[in-house]
């Protein structure tokens, strides 16, 4: 029953020798401009390269979700889905050309995660050159809006409006190779927005500072007492805000994301932190608004579930150290709908959320035998328990 | 002017998209085909060109059958990143190593036809940063499924009007309208259909390449139209819009330069062909100035109107070849072959 397991290292070589397909995929694909709201022309290249490749059908969800499916032999079986968001955070003007050399591959949005769409995209080749056919259908989906303010709401259409059950999910991300998520945090992530009201005359020399505003909610939230046990925490990740150095800003605004694996914990902080933010409305007398963007519920797979266990057996027979972390992507949805689905990287490098984010080329190939080994797993039956 | 050609032989990379179908006509006409990479430090964008060539046309459809690169002596890691990929690599000045060396784009492009294997040769640049197969199929279709075409051209995204509501790419850079296209206008308007005469990419039978001068600098695109039309007729050329090119944008002063070579290449040969009658030899220096401490300087560079001969002329050349009879001697004046000259 497992003896994939041990033809898996023979992979990482053959998958090697279609390396300039799957470099050309990444290029062609992943040079197109993607920020969230916006993935129309990559969707439609993913769907032109999952054409070429004789997909057995190629078209798209009723939220345009560009989808392949590769029939499989046994018609009783659910779908195995494998995932990749085609969104980045990089966006339109930003140069997204690549360069490639000996074994590197440079350019914007490529950790996240336009190196995982490639691979997506070529797993039909790559299942012909390991000659591999499945009983479950394989349902190869680039799903858009997923970052930021897209709250995964491609994933969560799919998934929704999927007809039949789904058997079990492999999520794709550009690094790091090594990392196994079996479980997502539970998450909300909002928006302090801070607007002084405009003021006539030489008053607005003497209006408050919205940067300084939002840098009395950030002291007030350092100050907030977060529980070891349900574990949770606060991230601030972003600031932005006024003009030049010399006029007191008008508008800034502040993101920050609450992450924890117990959603009434998250919950509870929220609440927290909109009180802070009503307190500081109220002293400061300006327009200042928490926003919900997005949010999440914390669901997660045993680690004794048959699809952790047999992705860490696949994993370690590749000579990789799995390293287990949560995940805020694609994952939690296909938990909180009792899926069974793991997310893993496909190689590694540097700079990873920059412009010119560096990923080797050589690691991609064991990266791509892993996600070939658990598709291998879920059609031998590991999630029908 | 007629306008027929432009209608007939300009065509979108759209219509030669299905690489079945050319792949079979190339098959049907037992043709080769060889990809050329002429390269000077192109270590940023020589892999993707050959991964991307090597896996569509060369992998999923067999219409190459070579990748060539042709180094005029990078001093970065251009030629072991080309041959990393599988491309065949060669330094200029090791092919024909009994010929004086000389160092140029036109140089890779002449040189390469003795290393090459193919019926048809296409040229790329190899500093394309969008590259995409489409650049290479899109040239070799029209020399495929139109038998009667011999040279294909690029062109790429920059609209005018045609008629009433057709709207094509036309224009080239700065070199190409401020002095290609006026000099065009003024010795041979038929050309400036030709939307883009300075891209740097293009497809042709070996059989025309081999038969004309190679100028060793950036003559060699202006030099490849003039003499492709003075021996065959503008009929045997096609422009393909391949839509759009990003590439490295150059300073004025190296387009000053290129234009100097440009200005040779046409003048030479306008004069050859009885056009002008130039009383005094041209001056070979280019002289731009720049200001240095207070102080203009001057920045002479040499520029020889070198050219070399039809390929054809090179006894190695003939002998690799098994090409027989007496080499031809070089033309100097219009030849009777052509129709619309």
């Amino acid at each position: 029953m497992d003896a994939y397991l041990d033809n898996l290292p023979t992979y990482v070589d053959r998958i090697q020798a279609i390396k300039e397909t799957i470099l050309t995929n990444i290029v062609l694909i992943g040079q197109i401009p993607a920020p969230t709201f916006k993935e129309k022309n990559r969707s439609v290249a993913f769907l032109d390269r999952l054409a070429e490749f004789q997909v057995d059908e190629c078209t798209t969800d009723g939220y345009r979700n560009p989808i392949g499916v590769i029939r499989g032999t046994d018609d009783s079986k659910p779908p195995i889905f494998v995932v990749a968001h085609l969104d980045t955070f990089f966006p339109k003007d930003v140069d997204h050309n690549f360069k490639i050399k000996k074994d590197s591959i440079t350019g914007a949005g490529l950790t996240d995660n336009s190196i995982g769409v490639g691979v997506l995209v070529s797993l039909p080749e790559i299942f012909r050159q390991l000659d591999l056919r499945f009983e479950s259908d394989i349902v190869l989906a680039g799903v858009i809006q997923s970052i930021g303010k897209g709250n995964l709401r491609g994933v969560r259409h799919l998934v929704k409006t999927w007809p039949t059950p789904i058997r079990g999910a492999v999520c794709i991300e550009g690094v790091e190779l090594g990392r196994l998520s079996y479980y997502a945090d539970g998450m909300i992530r909002c928006e302090a927005q801070c607007t002084i009201p405009a003021a006539s005359s030489m008053e607005y020399k003497f209006r408050p500072n919205a940067i300084l505003v939002l840098n009395e909610i950030i002291n007030q939230i350092l100050t907030l007492r977060l529980p070891q046990r349900p574990r949770c925490r606060v991230i601030i990740g972003q600031i932005s805000g006024g003009i030049k150095h010399g006029v007191i800003p008008f508008d800034a605004s502040l993101g920050l994301e609450i992450q924890g694996d117990s959603d009434r914990m998250v919950k509870a902080i929220f609440n927290e932190v909109k009180d802070i933010v009503d307190g500081i409305r109220h002293e400061y007398e300006v327009d200042l608004d928490l926003k919900t963007i997005s949010n999440l519920n914390a669901a997660r797979l045993r680690y004794n579930h048959p699809l952790v266990k047999k992705t860490f057996a696949i994993m370690q027979k590749l000579d990789l150290r799995p390293v287990s972390g949560h995940s805020e992507s694609e994952l939690s949805i296909f938990l909180s709908r009792k899926i069974p689905a793991v997310t893993l990287g496909i190689t590694r490098g540097v700079n990873y959320h920059l412009a010119n984010a560096r990923l080797k080329i050589h690691p991609m190939f064991t990266g791509i035998a892993q996600i070939v080994g658990v598709i291998q797993a879920i059609d031998s039956g590991v999630c029908d328990e | 002017m007629s306008s027929s050609w432009l209608e007939n032989n300009t065509f979108h990379f759209a219509d030669f998209a299905d690489l079945d179908r050319l792949v079979s006509e190339k098959e049907r006409r037992e043709l080769t085909i060889s990809l050329c990479l002429p390269t000077l430090n192109e270590e940023k964008t020589i892999a993707k060109e050959i991964i991307i060539m090597k896996s569509e046309l060369m992998t999923r459809y067999p219409l190459l059958d070579e990748i060539v690169v042709i180094d005029s002596g990078s001093t970065d890691n251009t030629m072991e990143i080309a041959a990393s990929f599988g491309a065949d690599v060669y330094e200029a000045d090791q092919i024909l190593p009994s010929l004086e060396k000389f160092k140029g784009k036109g140089e890779n492009l002449w040189k390469s036809l003795f290393v090459t294997k193919g019926d048809i040769i296409v040229y790329l640049d190899a500093d394309i940063k969008n590259i995409h197969h489409r650049f290479a199929y899109a040239l070799v279709g029209p020399l495929l499924l139109h038998e009667h075409l011999k040279y294909a051209k690029a062109f790429y995204d920059r609209p005018i009007a045609i008629g009433k509501s057709k709207v094509r790419p036309t224009g080239g850079g700065r070199v190409t309208e401020l002095v290609i296209r006026p000099m065009f206008s003024l010795f041979f308007p038929e050309l400036t259909q030709i939307f883009q005469p300075l891209s740097g990419e293009y497809a042709g039978y070996r059989e025309v390449f081999e038969k004309v001068p190679f100028p060793i600098g950036y003559g060699v695109e202006t030099s490849l139209i003039l003499d492709i039309h003075e021996k065959w007729g503008l009929d045997v050329i096609a422009q393909v819009d391949l839509e759009k090119r990003v590439h490295k944008n150059q300073n004025i002063k190296a387009l000053g330069k290129m234009a100097f070579v440009i200005l040779d290449t046409f003048l030479k040969r306008i004069e050859n062909l009885g056009f002008i009658d130039l009383k005094k030899k041209m001056y070979n220096e280019m002289i731009q100035y720049n200001l240095v401490k207070n102080e203009y300087k001057a920045d002479i560079l040499q520029i020889g109107g070198i050219e070399r001969p039809p390929m054809i002329e090179i006894p190695e050349y003939r002998h690799k070849f098994s090409i027989t009879g007496k080499p031809p001697g070089r033309q100097k004046q219009a030849m009777p072959e052509s129709s619309d000259a």
